[in-house]
């Protein structure tokens, strides 16, 4: 390693680190990217808490939920739902032939994760312009929009990171035994996928 | 030089994500760079939102609350890191290209103007954060100074109530968010990895990030002094529904919390990973030095608490912006929403800006004592009961606020329970000190003094604690008394303890000890007489956050506003020892106090990349006076050792 | 050396914990109780402040000693005693706090419970908390109104609270009690005042521009005293001009020579029809819409929305008129 430093021609002066101590079985990366998924956790569960706020603590909490002239659109939440669950299985397709080494499959898989991922955002917009409310239409308004809205955002985030990884891959990096930048989006889309299931189950079902 | 892309190589290549440094000026990552991309980001985002609102054929187009929340508060500063050239390798890494093997240009400072780009050396960061910080107090001091002026005298002198509120909430929003808060981060930058035998910390890029998002916030909040309408002034709690109907310039500490809490989780993340993946051989969670502990828990403390404020921070700008009812009552929103997820997070903050302080002070205390620190397992182990009980106790801001009856008494008495840990450290400390051969240094000045005075902190947390008496105190002096006694009397002298203690290693000169003590005394007097008869004044019926008050607190008022003018000039002196020490200070040698931990037994200051073979731990880091007993071994600098010995 | 020192480091804690003993009683340090409910909040202060200055004595006692025995010769460079624990003594330092506060804790949960019962038969009084000021009703008397908060001695009252713009909370010092009036949700607070006397109601709670000028009157009185309050309250007399301006706080923030008020906030009112003929309008005219709607014009060198624009629903069209003309010096 060090050798290799000096041949950048920083020769004498500078020499690499020395190599740290691997004191944790756990990788650093997905450590890294474990501890962020907690913390964006945690800001889901501030944003329940404003929900639970509304429709629970509240003297003023509506008895029905939404309240009387409204409706959430189960049901095509539901079918979202099932495109998002989706996009966990080919995620873990494209992980899988990446170990595999099956590059073919490891695009196919990247590729339709995010087809179905920008499926998903699309029926969401296309919710919201139907939905019959806006987020000024009052605190429910308000906690419908804030969580599907934050989790949105959230998908957003993870396509981000899957077009990085697919870029990478139809640039021709990752091997079976390096495929870190696949394996970690993967964690994050399956965050995703999990907190949105949560997600639909309070803000719709319940 | 943990991440992945260092595995995933090929050809190495040189890294110029804009091209080859030849490229011009322009284009190379510096303040250059970062002015245009500025502005740029600016007009990209005032753009966007003004075109979707024309498309959309919203009226007005140019709505200028929506463009400077887009453009100025959130473009902007993308667009500051990426000139600055925070995002480079990320770019460059994202773009897909061959994996380049790192050279470590970003990394170590040779000359000043080092300190002022992207640096990747956690000793420099460590520097860039401490300084940063310290010009953040200066600010916040001043406004504190501006508003004592104000109330040396019942009514009003010199501001309008608009500027007074505003002066107020600014103070407490840059001494927390930009002064405690970030301070401990970059002392523990610059001593954790060295402390762990570590020679870096895990992800050295994303620690630079987290440092130049502080700036940003910095800004942000010192700006809002020029939005129309003033400054935001609802108090540095900003409660809704005040905060969501006060002038723009509220947004502007809305997005501030947003880009330091940023920050402060992206930091937490790098300390926890370092922490658990990257300890010499040999250094088991029971031989790390209590600060490695206090800041362990503190890391946890912030990657859990701190999404909360950024979410309260959100509602009060849906509410604002997008017309949101979280907070109005008349459509169904409700009001103490905010204050449980604010002090969700804002609880458990004040032990993210006291644990650090209880590992600075162990390891001064133990060093100066010359002696193990007392009961260090329960040591370690009483951080995590603060850890714990820290989250279940949030509602005690809350005893007046008119929250459900049933929550009062369980959080009294959780809050009460957190002195239980608390007083393990302090008496530990004490323990600590018995039959030592103590050496009153600067730093154990402080660090001693930080013990009497958090104590008195502390146990008016206590009166405040049970639930009668913080109904006659809340919202009056008494509280701000109890913030600075634990604040200044305890996170702020840490802070000097440490910084203190550090010099020498960070500058590798020695401070000038006769004006270190001068300006200890001095603090410590004038603290004292400008924030202990704010007990009294508050709990004979003054309350907070007012600019006039009734005439029979004049005179107290006039004594503490001169004694907070004394209190200012001691800090006088800290900056001239700081600053004429470390260009003309004597040299000092690698290990001046004779301590145990890794961080001493490298050169002053440390070589670039700490160690030039990672250290084997072979014992506990505090084994003053044990025969034999050794922390660790260096296998390359035996020498060294025996030469400052 | 055991011994000895133990029996020092007692003597300076006792030493300390006199001084402070001086301190705390010396200075009198709560304002003199007028409530049922201060005299349980200030036992429950001695109960803590007692505890409080054990711990800080010892504390500083071992602090000090510890300095002053242990400190190191200026050559000395040994080490101390490598004692790395006690277990009887981290026992001890855990169980002997946690006992302290959990008496502490229980104290203060039945003083917390016996300040929340109001009786069989309080007064009622609905408190109306707007930005910056106060109103009163009492239910019981034919919902009278008033910006002035009249107790009975001994009688307990039960205020319910009612906030319509932001947050505000209700403290008298010399009661003790204290509550957030919240928009949407209803608080509400038990006092019993134990002597009679006026004291002033200080809004707590950062609440606006105009949050330190945020006071009310309040008096209690005896059985008699009240109902010849009400009488007069309903009858009218309290709806002059000068009762009105005291009633609705404008001394607060306006300097005013009849009235003897020297508020800063706002601008002085005793030149208003130099400020009239800079707005071009009739006198009267341009004070009653400054009072109703003070917005509409602002007075040179002072902010919008200092000044509560509430008057116009808060005080009847009576008292405004008689507040005009008291202004204007032609009452
Ligand atoms: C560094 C920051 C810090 C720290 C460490 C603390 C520590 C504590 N705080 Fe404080 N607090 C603040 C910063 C801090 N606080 C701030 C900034 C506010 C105001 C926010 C605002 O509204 O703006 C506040 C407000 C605040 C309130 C709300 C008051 C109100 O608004 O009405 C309360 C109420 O319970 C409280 C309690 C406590 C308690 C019980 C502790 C305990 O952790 C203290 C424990 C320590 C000791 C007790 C001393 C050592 C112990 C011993 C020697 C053992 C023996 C002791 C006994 C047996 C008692 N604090
Ligand atoms: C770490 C946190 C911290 C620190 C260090 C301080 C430091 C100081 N604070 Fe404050 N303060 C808070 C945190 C802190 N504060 C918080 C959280 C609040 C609550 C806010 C709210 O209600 O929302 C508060 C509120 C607060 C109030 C109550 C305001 C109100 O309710 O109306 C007051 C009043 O006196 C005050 C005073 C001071 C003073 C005099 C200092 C001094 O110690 C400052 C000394 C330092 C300097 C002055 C800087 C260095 C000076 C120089 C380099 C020289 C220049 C000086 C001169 C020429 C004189 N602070
Ligand atoms: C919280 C502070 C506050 C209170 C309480 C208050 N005012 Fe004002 N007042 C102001 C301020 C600030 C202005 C100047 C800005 C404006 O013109 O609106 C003002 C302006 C005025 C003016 C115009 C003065 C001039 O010089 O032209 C009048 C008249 C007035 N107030 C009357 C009253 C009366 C009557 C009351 C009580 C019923 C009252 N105010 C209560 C703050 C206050
Ligand atoms: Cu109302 Cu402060
Ligand atoms: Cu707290």
């Amino acid at each position: 390693m060090s050798a290799h430093a000096e041949a950048h021609g920083h020769a004498g002066e500078h020499h690499g680190p020395p190599t740290a101590n691997r004191s944790s079985r756990i990788d650093a990366t997905t450590l890294g990217m474990l501890l962020f998924i907690g913390s964006e956790a945690m800001l889901f569960g501030s944003f329940f808490a404003a929900y639970f706020f509304v429709r629970v603590v509240n003297p003023i909490a509506p008895a029905h939920w939404p309240p009387a002239p409204f409706h959430f659109p189960i049901f095509v939440a539901g079918v979202n739902t099932v495109i998002l669950v989706t996009s966990s299985f080919t995620m873990h397709w494209a992980l899988q032939s990446i170990k595999r080494g099956d590059r073919a499959g490891l695009k196919a898989g990247l590729v339709s994760t995010i087809a179905l991922g920008l499926a998903f955002l699309l029926t969401q917009g296309i919710e919201y312009a139907h939905v019959g409310f806006n987020p000024g239409d009052g605190a429910f308004a308000s906690a419908f929009f804030g969580l599907t809205g934050l989790h949105g955002a959230h998908v957003l985030i993870g396509l981000t990171l899957l077009t990085i990884a697919a870029v990478r891959a139809f640039r021709g990096h990752y091997t079976p035994e390096h495929h870190h930048g696949v394996e970690l989006p993967g964690i994050y889309w399956h965050f995703v996928d999990v907190m949105w299931i949560v997600v639909y189950v309070t803000v719709y079902l319940l | 030089m943990t991440t992945a892309a260092q595995h995933e190589h090929d050809t190495p290549q040189a890294f110029e994500p804009f091209g080859p440094r030849a490229r011009g000026f322009l284009l190379r990552a510096g303040w250059i760079r970062a002015t245009w991309c500025t502005a740029l980001f600016f007009l990209v985002g005032m753009f966007i939102v003004v075109g979707s609102r024309a498309i959309f054929d919203m009226h007005p187009v140019y709505n200028w609350t929506i463009i400077t929340l887009t453009g100025a508060l959130t473009m902007a500063p993308l667009g500051f890191l990426t000139g600055i050239g925070a995002f480079d390798y990320w770019f460059y890494w994202i773009s897909g290209r061959p994996t380049r093997e790192e050279d470590h240009s970003g990394h170590g400072a040779k000359a000043w103007p080092d300190y002022f780009r992207i640096n990747t050396d956690h000793k420099v960061i460590g520097v860039q954060y401490t300084v940063t910080t310290f010009f953040f107090f200066v600010i916040g001091g001043l406004m504190a100074m501006l508003f004592r002026a104000e109330l040396a005298q019942p009514g009003l002198q010199f501001f309008s109530s608009q500027t007074f509120n505003g002066l107020v909430s600014m103070h407490a929003v840059l001494m927390i968010f930009l002064f405690i808060i970030p301070a401990f981060a970059g002392l523990a930058n610059f001593v954790v990895p060295l402390m762990l035998g570590a020679p870096d910390m895990a992800f050295p890029r994303l620690n630079a990030l987290s440092f130049w998002l502080l700036p940003i916030a910095g800004v942000m909040f010192m700006s809002s002094f020029l939005a129309p309408g003033g400054p935001f002034a609802a108090g540095w709690t900003g409660y809704a529904p005040l905060s969501v109907d006060s002038p723009v310039g509220s947004m502007f500490f809305n997005m501030g919390v947003q880009w330091a809490g940023a920050s402060s989780i992206l930091t937490a993340l790098n300390f926890l990973v370092t922490i658990i993946t990257m300890r010499a051989p040999g250094m088991t969670f029971w031989r790390m030095p209590l600060l490695v502990w206090a800041n362990f828990t503190t890391s946890l403390l912030v990657v859990i608490a701190t999404p909360f404020i950024a979410g309260s921070q959100f509602f009060v700008m849906f509410d604002r912006v997008l017309h949101t009812s979280f907070f109005v009552p008349a459509h169904g929103g409700y009001v103490l929403g905010y204050q449980h997820i604010f002090w969700f997070y804002s609880h458990p903050a004040v032990y993210i800006m006291m644990l650090p302080g209880f590992g600075i002070v162990s390891e001064v205390v133990s060093t100066m004592s010359r002696k193990p620190i007392f009961g260090y397992r329960l040591m370690a182990l009483s951080f995590i009961g603060i850890l714990i009980l820290g989250f279940s106790v949030w509602a005690h801001h809350m005893f007046v606020a008119g929250m459900a009856d049933w929550l009062r008494v369980p959080m009294m008495i959780s809050t009460l329970l957190i002195a239980v840990p608390t007083g393990i450290k302090v008496f530990s400390w004490l323990a600590t000190l018995w039959e030592g051969k103590i050496r009153l240094t600067t730093p154990m000045l402080w660090a001693l003094g930080f013990i009497s005075m958090f104590v008195i902190g502390g146990l008016s947390g206590i009166f405040l604690g049970s639930v009668p008496i913080d109904i006659h105190a809340s919202d009056t002096y008494f509280i701000v008394a109890h913030i600075h006694y634990v604040l200044f009397g305890g996170s702020v002298f840490t802070i000097f303890a440490g910084v203190y203690y550090w010099f020498p290693k960070v500058t590798g000169r020695m401070y000038n000890e006769r004006l270190g003590q001068l300006h200890f005394w001095l603090t410590f007097v004038s603290f004292n007489v400008t924030f202990f008869p704010m007990h009294y004044i508050g709990l004979r019926g003054m309350p907070r956050r007012v600019f006039d008050y009734s005439n029979q607190f004049g005179s107290l008022n006039m004594i503490i506003s001169v004694a907070s003018f004394v209190l200012g000039v001691s800090t006088v002196i800290f900056f001239y020892n700081m600053i004429t020490s470390w260009t003309r200070g004597p040299i000092a040698s690698s290990n001046p106090w004779g301590a145990h931990t890794l961080e001493w037994q490298v050169s002053s200051p440390p070589p670039i990349f700490n160690f030039d073979e990672i250290p084997v731990v072979v014992g506990g880091p505090y084994e003053y006076g044990v025969p034999g007993a050794r922390h660790a071994i260096l296998h390359s600098a035996p020498a060294a050792e025996e030469v400052h010995a | 050396m055991r011994r000895g020192s133990i029996v020092r480091i007692l003597g300076l804690t006792v030493v300390f914990a006199a001084v402070q003993a001086v301190v705390a009683v010396a200075f009198k340090w709560l304002p003199t109780s007028a409530s049922r409910q201060m005299d349980r909040i200030t036992f429950v202060y001695w109960f803590a402040t007692v505890i409080c200055i054990a711990i800080f004595a010892l504390v500083m006692a071992v602090i000090v000693y510890s300095v002053w025995q242990f400190r190191a010769q200026p050559d000395d460079e040994s080490d101390g005693l490598p004692i790395h624990g006690h277990t009887g003594l981290e026992i001890g330092w855990t169980i002997v706090p946690a006992i302290l506060v959990i008496a502490i804790g229980v104290v203060s949960a039945i003083v917390l419970s016996q300040n929340g019962r109001a009786g069989t038969n309080p007064l009622h009084v609905n408190v109306t908390a707007q930005q910056f000021e106060w109103s009163f009703a009492y239910p019981d008397n034919k919902n009278l109104k008033s910006h002035e908060l009249v107790l009975l001695v001994n009688r307990s009252t039960r205020l319910d609270f009612e906030a319509l713009d932001v947050i505000h909370s209700f403290w008298v010092p010399e009661f003790g009690q204290k509550q957030d009036a919240v928009p949407g949700i209803h608080t509400h607070l038990v006092v019993t005042p134990t002597r009679t006397g006026h004291f002033t109601l200080i809004c707590t709670e950062l609440c606006g521009l105009g949050h330190a000028t945020m006071r009310a009157a309040v008096s209690v009185v005896d059985a008699a005293g009240f109902a010849a309050w009400i009488k007069k309250q309903q009858s009218g007399v309290g709806s002059g001009g000068s009762a009105a301006f005291v009633s609705g706080g404008c001394g607060g923030c306006h300097a005013f020579k009849p009235a003897g008020s020297a508020g800063q906030i706002g601008p002085g009112l005793d030149n208003l029809e130099a400020d009239a003929k800079k707005a071009g309008q009739p006198l009267a005219d341009y004070v009653k819409q400054a009072i109703v709607d003070p917005n509409a014009y602002l007075v040179p060198g002072f902010q919008k929305g200092v000044m509560p624009t509430t008057f116009g629903q808060s005080l009847s069209p009576q008292q405004i008129d008689a507040l005009v003309k008291y202004l204007t010096g032609t009452a």
